[in-house]
């Protein structure tokens, strides 16, 4: 045989061989695989008694220094495939296929450039991707780890992390899918701890805190950028920039380093309430109800249930169809209580869960074909028109600590009953964007607050100048003593934040000139009182006081000037150190008060935009105004871009006109941002049409003629002003005399009746006297 | 998809049966042979002519003159009215309900159900007033019956234009009176959904029969008194 034919036959060999073990292999694999996900049968939880195990799958002595915390991935993940349960829904977002129907966005709130902007990685109508509007996945986290459960943007593969420099991710570590924030049983199971551990750049160590496993100090967001986790910890500062570590709860282990970790199968609605709840605004919450499901002693998980690839039932109609997992048709609420498929055949197992049947006496068929369930049964009912609620994520609800955590911003508005991609109408949860963008074409982009914060300049910032001075001034102020702001309605006092607080001045008026006072119990002194520095008999504590103001001011960081006092034609000022009194200058002689001196010129201590600004939005939710509004787009202007910059607030556009006056329009980018809602679903007795059609039906019913103006973070009457029935694409006209009908519908129903029986008898006599005929009978009578 | 069939079949039925029993009983070449493959293309040709022919003189002006000679107009008012109030009421019923329930995916919905509704209570008291005061009109005298097999042969039945005519209107009752019962018994909290399922369906179905009774009925009505068309 010829060299080239003994190689041929050697290669042909080899590749025999390969081809014969490669299968062979891969099966073993998969046998192993498929074992870990199948079910033994047992209904019982095993105890999970098991050795922790860090990122580098090196065991964790929690007695040995400084141990690392530890690692899902590889704690879990010998028996449960990691890979797997990334594809799932909740850490799957990124990488998704198929977006799914419409949820929840994560919502950026910004109050100072008035932003709400609807984000997600999937490709739901109204919110953003992340990537394009500039957030890197550690952009992402750091907004909104705090709701997260790790995975997903909070994880990302070492590629992403190179290719974001900027990033710190090498100090932070990556929060892994946090499996105990679902399954743990404990009540040590603590989000708001992993909250804190996130803000704290903490990631790795975060499930390791909330979880309880051990206890985590330290903070990775004041460590060098430089730092890495085998750098140990930072021997120079044991107060400040100190290094994270984990200290475990030693009683959870066994002799053989083996944690005990409670878990369930089925997570609690706890678990799943740390992000998914939903509460009416300024509801008690002993007033409130839990979904009917709830109350029967049903879980989350027992409707919204997953394999171990944690694609988990979400229960919309045509889920099944999307997904492919025919399963998810026994979830809806048409297959557990009709088992009806979604194209209304009966191919479900009905009752699952002991799920009633439902009998919807009376009720036609056409609310079958056009409504979903959740309209008449799930959400506050549309009485007085919608609900403002707040969400887990979009208020930051469920985080307890020393700070308030939760916010009024965004509103969220419930039930607006819209229809679902052209398919029937819903309830759904509403919220109106608001964001500055600059066109790229027809496309809106929107631009990241603080790229807008620093083309806006001063403009976005006179509560914090108003603020800085009172803030300095209570440093010298008595016990019984608040420096305030009186403008218009409205006092204004400094907080614990540093911020400001509006409150109403009874009996003032709107055009209250400005004056900074004292508050002394419910009295508002003049901060420079009635005083004559001329007179002989003066009263040296003024004086005094005078410079006690002046020395405070001094401290007011980015003054525009040096402070001063002017009373009667008389000007105060500190000279190295010491109060000077000169005579005022003739453009002050009318003036009396605190004022700032900028080389040569007068100012007053807050400026007049400061002062309008701050009361025109005084005692209400809004965090601009038209002139600020107006100022930013053009300062946007300036920037350099050769666009057109514009702002969306309330359903409305706005931009600046060739004018320079604002301009607004309706614009797609404006339209609110909805997405279904299906809890808290109410008792038979509470839902709608229990009462009778009229319940919709009706000339003036909520349902159809709730109107919803648009809201957001800009002061104007610029908004949108919507009825419910056109969210449902109905015309209102029709509706308004369709529900007007229904007054007349008892006379008609008699009328019916009436006609009806007449008309039946003598049908019914007729064939009575035909058939007497036949028979012969009443010719023989 | 079922009852869009049905109809079409149904109307098909009417009008094939309708014309060849004016074709039967007025054209003497219908009788000139005995093969029936002769006589369905004689009925054919006819049928053909008679198409284009009335096609030549339809016309709105035509119509107009049609209508304006009923003799409902020469009625008492107030016999009048209520025959306008019962034609104009069913025409307007027939028109939308089969209009929607043919073409409309989403079926009758809107203004056109408002009207639909209103039109359906119009109709039911005309046609209790009509059954009131002119059934007795339509009450035949049939012979006591003989049980005998020649009560299975079509020709010994006496079956009659007239007494098809008065079956007709009785079926029509019959479909008002089933019409008005599915329509009535929904709005009442008595039926579940399987229940309001099947009255929808019937009240299609007593909507398809009464068009049909209506139109043997108007047939005979018009065409048997020699009028023309």
């Amino acid at each position: 045989m010829s060299r080239a034919g003994r190689l041929a036959i050697g290669t042909l060999g080899l590749a025999l061989a390969v081809f014969a073990l490669a299968p062979a292999g891969s099966t073993a694999a998969a046998g192993q695989d498929a074992k870990k996900a199948v079910w033994d049968g047992s209904r019982t939880t095993p105890a999970h008694l098991i050795p922790l195990r860090d990122e580098n799958d090196e065991p964790i002595i929690p007695t040995e220094t400084n141990p690392l915390p530890y690692s899902a991935r590889f704690t879990c993940g010998p028996c449960h495939d990691y890979k797997t349960i990334q594809g799932g829904w909740h850490f799957g977002a990124m990488t998704a296929t198929r977006n799914g129907r419409p949820g929840e966005p994560w919502l950026q709130v910004d109050t100072k450039t008035g932003t709400v902007l609807p984000l997600s990685y999937r490709k739901w109508p109204g919110s953003y991707d992340p990537k394009a509007v500039g957030f890197t996945a550690w952009d992402f986290t750091l907004l909104f780890g705090r709701h997260l459960p790790g995975g997903g943007p909070a994880e990302p593969s070492d590629e992403k992390v190179r290719a974001d420099p900027a990033s710190r991710w090498n100090v932070s570590g990556r929060a892994e899918i946090n499996c105990l924030a679902c399954h743990n049983k404990s009540g040590r199971q603590d989000p708001s701890e992993w909250a804190k551990q996130i803000l704290r750049e903490n990631l790795r160590w975060a499930a390791t805190a909330a979880g309880g496993v051990g206890e985590v100090g330290g903070m990775a967001s004041r460590l060098k950028e430089t730092w890495d986790v085998y750098d140990g910890p930072n021997l120079d500062d044991h107060e400040w920039a100190v290094v994270p570590s984990v200290k475990y709860r030693s009683v959870d282990f066994d002799s053989k380093h083996r944690y005990f970790f409670d878990l369930n199968y089925q997570p609690s609605d706890d678990r799943c309430l740390a992000c998914h709840s939903v509460s009416p605004k300024d509801a008690a919450q002993w007033s409130a109800d839990a979904d009917v499901h709830s109350t029967a002693g049903l879980k989350c998980a027992d409707c919204h249930r997953n394999g171990l690839g944690h694609a988990i039932v979400r229960g919309y109609e045509g889920e099944a169809a999307e997904t492919g997992n025919r399963t998810a048709e026994s979830f809806t609420c048409r297959g557990c209580h009709l088992g009806l498929n979604e194209a209304g055949e009966k191919s479900v197992v009905p009752g699952r869960l002991g799920a009633p049947f439902p009998k919807h006496t009376g009720l036609p068929l056409v609310h079958f074909k056009r409504l979903s369930c959740t309209v008449c049964h799930s959400g506050p009912k549309p009485i007085e028109g919608f609900t403002r609620v707040r969400t887990s994520r979009a208020n930051r609800l469920g985080i307890y600590g020393v700070a308030m955590w939760s916010t009024d911003l965004p509103v969220v508005i419930e039930p607006v009953y819209a229809e679902v991609a052209g398919q029937k109408i819903a309830p759904n949860r509403l919220v109106w964007p608001a964001f500055w963008a600059k066109m790229s074409g027809k496309d809106v982009v929107p631009l990241k607050p603080e790229d807008v914060e620093a083309a806006a300049g001063d403009i976005l910032k006179p509560e914090e100048r108003i603020a800085r001075v009172l803030v300095a001034l209570s440093q010298v102020m008595a016990e019984d003593e608040v420096p305030v702001l009186v403008s218009g309605r409205f006092v204004f006092a400094p907080n614990v934040d540093g911020g400001i607080d509006a409150s109403v001045r009874a009996g003032a008026k709107a055009d209250t000139p400005a004056l900074w006072g004292i508050r002394k119990g419910e009295e508002v002194l003049p901060l420079v009182p009635e005083f004559d520095p001329a007179a002989a008999d003066k009263d040296a504590a003024v004086e005094t006081r005078f410079l006690e103001f002046l020395q405070a001011l001094g401290t007011v960081p980015l003054a525009p000037g040096q402070p001063a006092i002017v009373v009667k034609k008389t000007l105060y000022r500190l000279v190295d150190g010491f109060l000077e009194m000169s005579e005022a200058p003739a453009e002050l002689a009318e003036a009396s008060g605190p004022c700032w001196l900028a080389e040569g010129k007068f100012l007053p201590l807050g400026s007049d935009f400061d002062l309008r600004t701050v009361t025109a939005k005084a005692g209400t939710e809004q965090t601009l105004t038209e002139e600020q509004v107006a100022l930013v787009l053009a300062a946007l202007a300036k920037s350099g871009e050769n666009t057109d910059f514009v702002y969306i607030s309330g359903g409305r556009m706005f931009r600046l006109g060739k004018d320079g006056k604002l301009a607004s329009k309706s614009d797609a980018a404006a339209e609110p941002v909805t997405w279904p809602l299906a809890h808290n679903v109410r008792p038979a007795q509470q839902s709608l049409g229990w009462k009778g059609c009229t319940d919709c039906h009706s000339g003036g019913s909520d349902f159809f003629f709730t109107k919803l103006r648009g809201t957001g973070p800009l002061l104007t009457a610029n908004v949108e002003n919507r009825s419910a029935a056109s969210f449902m694409g109905l015309g209102g006209l029709f509706q308004r005399f369709f529900g007007l009908s229904f007054i007349t519908r008892p006379l008609f129903k008699v009328i019916l009746a009436v006609c009806a029986i007449v008309i039946g008898s003598l049908v019914f006599l007729a064939g009575l006297l035909l058939l007497g005929r036949l028979a012969g009978f009443l010719e023989k009578r | 998809m079922l009852f869009t069939i049905v109809a079409l079949l149904s109307v098909v039925g009417v009008v094939a049966g309708l014309t060849f029993h004016r074709f039967w009983t007025t054209r003497e070449e219908a009788r000139s042979t005995i093969i029936y493959v002769e006589i369905f293309k004689k009925y054919l040709a006819w049928l053909a002519l008679r198409t284009i022919q009335s096609a030549r003189k339809a016309s709105p002006k035509a119509w107009w003159d049609y209508v304006k000679a009923l003799p409902s107009w020469r009625l008492p008012d107030l016999e009048k009215w209520l025959f306008i109030g019962f034609y104009g009421s069913f025409a307007y019923l027939a028109a939308s309900g089969f209009f929607f329930a043919i073409f409309v995916p989403r079926g009758l919905y809107g203004f056109p159900l408002v009207g639909h509704v209103m039109a359906g209570g119009l109709f039911a008291a005309c046609l209790a007033v009509i059954v009131i005061f002119k059934g007795r009109n339509f009450i035949s005298v049939p012979k006591p019956v003989n049980l005998s097999l020649a009560l299975l042969d079509p020709r010994k039945m006496g079956i009659t234009a007239a007494r098809v005519k008065f079956a007709a209107f009785w079926l029509f009752v019959l479909a008002g009176f089933l019409l008005a019962l599915t329509a009535l018994l929904p709005m009442l909290p008595l039926l579940r959904t399987a229940g309001q399922r099947f009255m929808f369906e019937f009240h299609r179905y007593s909507a398809l029969v009464s068009a049909v009774a209506a139109a043997v009925y108007v047939d005979l009505e018009l065409f048997e008194s020699g009028r023309p068309c």
